[in-house]
């Protein structure tokens, strides 16, 4: 086992390096000069050459691709991944204060998926073929299928707008700050509810589906079936023998939508105005802020990289085939 | 160096096509022109009445206090004036501190509200003597004091400091012969030539204080904290989220009514229209699609005030002079005639739009009525590529000639705004009369590029143009990239000479007959084929008073503007 978490390691490591290269690589293939977006587009004719070329000296951009790549992957190393094109503050820090935002957010809106979808997958399992359950299996497919951003818009409309009972945007009020302690934690949740439902809903949708599948598949196997022969209750059944089985296909869903807690909600964000990286991302790109994409290029990857490690791990602690498989 | 004084209305971050750059006087700045218009696809059916507003009492009075809420459409990038680059900063800025000069709502320079009581031009036009005011203070209570502006100057003019917007402005600053005189609060500014725009530049300087802004990391040390002269002082600001500015009591000038000016940051249009819908703004530009939706709803009228008002801005398709198809003016005047510009402002912008007639807009003082229009006929241009000896010769529906069939590239910015159909429309246009029209959709910076290194055969973009109508930077010879804006490489030597003469000529009243010209000699040559200027809409609360528009400028960025607001005491929130 112990040489199974240890190759895995090092695939881990050889991932990333491979990832940096990539990123670097197709971030600075995109049309459109850094050094435009750094003076503002205006500056181009306004700066003189000399001081233009010390600005592209500074940040590296007149050496061959290469030796960028080195320099910024040092920086990389060190968690240093410079400073912002736009407003020349490190992007660790801006990347920093905008992380807990988005965590916030998606964490509970993944708890909120998981909680609602899990128990509902698995009780459409336990009910396949009735009515009711292919009822609500179109039910979700038409969840799925409905984008966030026209949801968010309609969920605004209703709840902000025409019946005023919900804040409109933002992650907190204006008054927040003269709130108390209590007060504070109401102000919070309630602008976190319009944004984590539209966060949920299509998640929520997955995760019914995947997990009814999941037990699906695990309920047709010999096992059960000897289970149920041996005079095991129907809970028992389900339960103890088929959803232990069912968790590996979930933990794969779970190492595929970890690092969604980090870059899925750029669409939301924008709309709900949430001081979060998802929009910090967006606004990078179309601003060509290089260290900044690349800096969150470079969490996202390594977001992905430790939640499909932990996945990889979790493997081990469900399924005991794994665990002998080393001996 | 060029000193151009346009740049292209739009900010890749912005939604609309007002996007947030600003005034840049006599830099060379080119944002690409965006317009997102969100759908709303929200619940159709009947809202809930909004509930109108008290009846007031007298609401002819001017009263004093309550917060203004105004929004950003983006963060500002810094609060040091010196280093602002788009519009949001220098709507913050606008508040925090107080030009040499100020804009009247003809966007012509003015003393009033301003930091100088008088001014003096000398003859040769190389110096300008400003008498500041003495009372004029920053909000630490220090004195304005001339050796103050001229530390601003020399800041700007400063490399090291990067203050790209404005450094092109003052490049003809000779700082050997400015002289400052604190004792006399009197100061002259000298310049190494005459330049008839630079007294409509000091509008834009907006004095810092030296014994602080000497301190500390000039590029970076005030994202946070402000200093100035202005009627108002930096409360707090939460990067991302808004800034709050309070009223300053020991305000040396004419003292604004309201008490805070609370800005907002919302970056999305659809939110910002459903927040002045609620109240939590007071104000907002709005898409030409909400416009049309739902300004005339009577429950929306109560509240809101919705207003339609055209800036210094015009749309336009380049015409790449190094093309040999397009070299010929001709040519050019030809194509302008299959811009069916009434169906245009009726269809595509439901009236609310209006032709251009050449490089000037209407509002300009530079602008000549008596410049035709070009006609739209496409059987004028077919008659006038015949005769250039462009026919149909294989029968394939293009006109050809040397075997060469009339292709023509136009390169247009993605995304939602009005330059995806415009191009549609004219290609369809064209392709009557047998000219093949391709479009190529690029996203916001690969079009700058393109466009600024003049790699393109034709374009569709908008200009956001500055109170001085100088047009050096786009269609002077000298002004070819990489040096300048004239990325359509027009040269006419007569055009070149009414420029430099209008740069030259400090006598309002003969600048207004060269550049009337100017505009003739512009509109005869097409360098581009100037189409409309769109009206930019506005929704402000009804509980705002007093919300005046510049003539061309809208609502922000001159004097007294937004400062002479106010909201009657009902409606005042804290």
């Amino acid at each position: 086992m112990l040489t199974y978490v240890v190759r895995r390691l090092l695939y881990g490591v050889l991932t990333f390096f491979g990832i940096t290269i990539a990123i670097f690589l197709l971030v600075h293939s995109v049309p459109g000069d850094p050094i435009l977006f750094y003076v503002g587009s205006h500056g181009a004719s306004s700066l003189s050459h000399a001081v233009l070329d010390e600005i592209r000296h500074a940040h590296h951009l007149d050496q061959p691709i290469l030796q960028q790549y080195a320099w910024w992957l040092r920086g990389v190393m060190t968690f240093d991944f410079g400073t912002s094109f736009i407003d020349h503050r490190p992007v660790t820090e801006r990347i920093w204060e905008r992380l807990p935002n988005t965590l916030i957010l998606n964490v509970i809106a993944f708890l909120v998926a998981a909680a609602i979808g899990v128990p509902i997958g698995l009780w459409s399992a336990a009910r396949s073929g009735r009515p009711i359950e292919r009822a609500s299996a179109v039910t979700f497919f038409v969840l799925y299928s409905l984008p966030s951003f026209w949801v968010a818009l309609l969920l605004m409309q209703l709840f902000a707008v025409r019946l005023n009972v919900l804040p409109l945007f933002g992650m907190t009020s204006d008054e927040y700050l003269d709130l108390n302690g209590m007060m504070k934690m109401a102000d919070r949740a309630k602008h976190l509810i319009l944004p984590v439902i539209t966060l949920a809903y299509a998640q929520l949708a997955l995760f019914a589906r995947f997990s009814k599948s999941a037990l699906t598949e695990v309920i047709r196997q010999d096992y059960i079936t000897t289970a149920r022969a041996k005079g095991a209750t129907n809970g028992a059944v389900l339960w103890r023998h088929g959803f232990r089985n069912a968790l590996i296909p979930l933990i794969t869903l779970l190492g595929i939508t970890l690092p969604y807690l980090i870059s899925g909600s750029v669409i939301v964000e924008q709309i709900f105005q949430w001081d979060g990286i998802g929009r910090l991302y967006f606004e990078a790109i179309l601003t060509r802020d290089y260290p900044t994409v690349l800096g969150l290029s470079v969490a996202t990857a390594v977001a992905t990289l430790i939640a499909s490690l932990l996945a990889d791990l979790l493997y081990i602690a469900a399924d005991p085939r794994i665990r002998l498989e080393g001996k | 160096m060029a000193s151009g004084q346009v740049r292209l209305s739009a900010d890749p971050l912005t939604t609309d096509h007002w996007p947030l750059t600003t005034y840049t006087g006599g830099v060379n700045r080119i944002r690409v022109a965006f317009a997102f218009s969100l759908l709303l696809l929200g619940a159709c059916s009947k809202e809930r009445p909004v509930q109108p507003l008290a009846p007031i009492a007298d609401d002819t009075t001017p009263v004093d206090g309550g917060t203004v809420i105004r929004r950003l459409e983006g963060d500002v990038k810094t609060l040091n004036p010196l280093l602002s680059e788009t519009r949001y900063d220098h709507y913050v800025e606008s508040c925090l501190f107080t030009p040499l000069l100020q804009l009247d709502a003809n966007l012509l320079p003015t003393t009033t509200g301003s930091l100088t009581d008088k001014y003096e031009i000398s003859a040769d036009g190389k110096e300008y003597t400003f008498h500041l005011n003495p009372k004029a203070t920053f909000s630490d209570g220090s004195p304005v004091r001339a050796s103050d502006v001229v530390f601003t100057l020399a800041k700007i003019v400063d490399p090291k400091s990067e203050a790209a917007q404005f450094a092109g402005m003052f490049e003809l600053w000779d700082p050997v012969k400015t002289r400052a005189d604190d004792a006399h609060n009197t100061i002259v500014v000298a310049f190494k030539d005459i330049l008839a725009p630079q007294l409509t530049f000091f509008t834009l300087l907006r004095p810092i204080p030296q014994h602080v802004y000497s301190q500390g990391d000039f590029k970076t040390a005030y994202n946070m904290t402000a200093v100035g002269s202005g009627p108002f002082k930096l409360v707090r600001r939460v990067p991302g989220k808004e800034i709050l500015l309070e009223r300053r009591a020991d305000f040396w000038g004419v003292k604004p009514h309201f008490q805070n000016v609370l800005f907002k940051v919302i970056t999305d249009d659809n939110t910002a229209w459903q927040a002045v819908k609620r109240g939590d703004i007071d104000e907002t530009m709005i898409t030409s699609d909400v416009w049309m939706a739902e300004s005339r709803r009577p429950e929306l009228q109560k509240i809101l005030d919705f207003r339609r008002f055209y800036t210094l801005n015009y749309n336009f398709i380049g015409w790449n002079e190094h093309d040999p198809i397009l070299a010929d003016k001709r040519v050019r005047r030809a194509l302008a005639s299959c811009v069916d510009l009434q169906s245009i402002i009726t269809n595509l912008y439901h009236g609310t739009a209006r032709a251009m007639n050449g490089p000037f807009t209407p509002d300009q003082w530079a602008y000549n009525p008596e410049v035709p229009v070009i006609q739209y006929d496409p059987a004028e241009t077919k008659r006038v590529l015949n005769a250039l000896g462009w026919m149909d010769t294989d029968g394939d529906g293009i006109l050809d000639k040397n075997k060469k069939p009339f292709t023509l590239d136009m390169i247009i910015v993605g995304g939602n705004g009005p330059s995806g159909p415009f191009a549609q429309l004219f290609q369809s246009e064209l392709k009557n009369i047998g000219v093949e029209l391709k479009i190529t959709t690029l996203d916001g910076s690969a079009f700058f590029e393109r466009f600024m290194s003049g790699n393109f055969q034709s374009c569709f973009l908008s200009w956001d143009l500055d109170p001085d109508p100088d047009p050096r930077a786009l269609f002077h010879s000298s002004q070819f990239p990489p040096n300048g804006q004239n990325t359509v490489f027009y040269k006419n030597p007569t055009a070149d000479a009414l420029i430099d003469q209008g740069r030259r000529e400090l006598d309002h009243t003969k600048r207004i007959a060269i550049y009337r010209q100017l505009h003739a000699v512009l509109a005869d040559d097409q360098p581009y084929t100037w189409t409309v200027q769109v009206s930019l809409k506005w929704a402000v609360s009804k509980r705002i008073r007093n919300v005046k528009e510049s003539k061309g400028w809208g609502l922000y960025l001159w004097y007294p503007g937004e400062l002479d607001w106010w909201i009657p005491l009902a409606q005042q929130k804290k």
